[in-house]
C-alpha cells in the first residue's frame, strides 16, 4: 500500500494554493484518526484494570469475610472462599498482563522500561509476601495472625510499590491509590482476623474503583 | 517555508500518520519498526522510504539494537519533529479556519 503522494505531489499547501489531492481537511481527518488509533492501541486500558481489581477485592475479600464471620474461636476461611479469592486474583492478574502487555508491545525507552520494572516489582512482591506467609505458618503462627497477615500484607506491598514507583511519578491518582492501600492495610489490621477481610476488601476495592473512574474521565479528555 | 505553509515533509498521508503516531509516545520512548508498521499499515519498503525522508529532515531517529531474533529497530520522534508537528498543526488550523470564514465583506 502506498497511498502517499510523495513530497513532490504533496506539495506545499498554503492558504493561497491548497493541494486538491491532499487538502487540509483530509489532513486534519488523518491526524485525528491516526492519533485515536495510536492512543487506542498504545495506551493500556487502565480503567478496566483498576475496575477489575476493585471488584476482585470486594468480592474475594467479601467471600473470605463471610466464611469467617461468627467463628468462635477463629479457625480460618473455608477452602471454598480461598479458591474463590485465588481465582478472582488470578483473573485480575491475567487481565492486567493481557491489557498492559498488549499496549506495551513494541514500545522501548526509559518510561516503558520503568513500567516493566514496576510490574516485575509487583510480581516479586506478591511471591515474597506469600512465601513469607508460608514460613510464618511453618514457624507455628496462629490462624488469627495468618488471617490478618494474609489480608493486609499483599495490600501493603502493592500500596508501597504504587506509591513509590518512578513509572507512576506523574500519575497522582495511582500514587494516591498506593498511599490509600498502605493506610487501609495498616488500619484494617486492627479489625482483627474476621473484620480485616470486610474492612480491607471494601475500602481497598472502593479505592481501585475510584481510580478507575478518575482514569476513565482523564482518558476521555 | 513561511508560517502559513504546511511542511511538505509532514504533509503526506503516510508520513503524517507516522509523525502523529510517534507523537503519542513519551519523549523518551520509541516504537519498534514492526509495531509502527502494524499501526500505519504500510509495507516494510514503503515505511523505510518514508522514515528515511523524515530522518533526513531530522524529525525522527531510528536506532538498531540486538542481533538475530533479538534484533530491534526503534523509531522515535525527535524534539525537532515534535516542534515541526506543532507548527504543522497550527498552520493546518489556520488554513481550515480561513477556509471556514465567509469570503469577501
Amino acid at each position: 500500500m502506498n497511498e502517499d503522494a510523495g513530497p513532490e505531489r504533496a506539495g506545499s499547501a498554503t492558504a493561497g494554493g491548497i493541494d486538491e489531492e491532499f487538502d487540509p481537511s483530509r489532513a486534519a481527518a488523518i491526524m485525528q484518526e491516526a492519533r485515536e488509533r495510536a492512543l487506542h492501541e498504545l495506551r493500556a486500558r487502565y480503567p478496566v484494570v483498576f475496575a477489575t481489581w476493585g471488584l476482585a477485592l470486594m468480592i474475594g475479600y467479601g467471600a473470605m469475610w463471610l466464611s469467617v464471620l461468627g467463628q468462635h474461636p477463629y479457625t480460618g476461611p473455608t477452602p471454598l472462599s480461598l479458591v474463590a479469592l485465588t481465582l478472582l486474583l488470578a483473573a485480575g492478574a491475567v487481565i492486567t498482563v493481557v491489557i498492559v502487555g498488549r499496549a506495551l508491545t513494541g514500545i522501548g525507552g526509559t518510561s516503558a522500561a520503568q513500567r516493566r520494572v514496576h510490574y516485575l516489582a509487583l510480581i516479586a512482591g506478591v511471591v515474597g509476601v506469600f512465601a513469607l506467609e508460608g514460613a510464618l505458618a511453618h514457624a507455628g503462627a496462629s490462624n488469627s495472625l495468618l488471617g490478618v497477615y494474609g489480608a493486609t500484607a499483599p495490600m501493603l506491598m502493592t500500596g508501597v510499590v504504587y506509591a513509590a514507583s518512578p513509572a507512576l511519578w506523574q500519575d497522582w491518582s495511582t500514587r494516591a491509590l498506593g498511599a490509600w492501600l498502605v493506610v487501609v492495610a495498616a488500619s484494617s489490621a486492627y479489625a482483627g482476623p474476621v473484620g480485616v477481610w470486610g474492612v480491607a476488601g471494601l475500602l481497598a476495592g472502593l479505592g481501585f474503583l475510584a481510580v478507575a473512574v478518575v482514569r476513565r474521565r482523564r482518558d476521555r479528555v | 517555508m513561511s508560517d502559513d505553509e504546511l511542511d511538505p515533509v509532514i504533509h503526506a498521508p503516510a508520513r503524517l500518520r507516522i509523525v502523529v503516531t510517534l507523537s503519542t509516545l513519551a519523549p523518551d520512548e520509541d516504537l519498534s519498526f514492526t509495531r509502527l508498521q502494524d499501526l500505519i499499515g504500510l509495507t516494510p519498503g514503503n515505511l523505510i522510504t518514508h522514515l528515511r525522508k523524515l530522518e533526513d529532515a531530522g524529525y525522527v531517529t531510528t536506532v538498531r539494537s540486538g542481533r538475530g531474533v533479538t534484533a530491534r529497530t526503534g523509531v522515535s520522534l525527535t524534539a525537532s519533529g515534535r516542534t515541526a508537528l506543532e507548527r504543522y498543526s497550527t498552520a493546518l488550523r489556520q488554513l481550515l479556519d480561513g477556509a471556514a470564514e465567509p469570503s469577501g465583506k
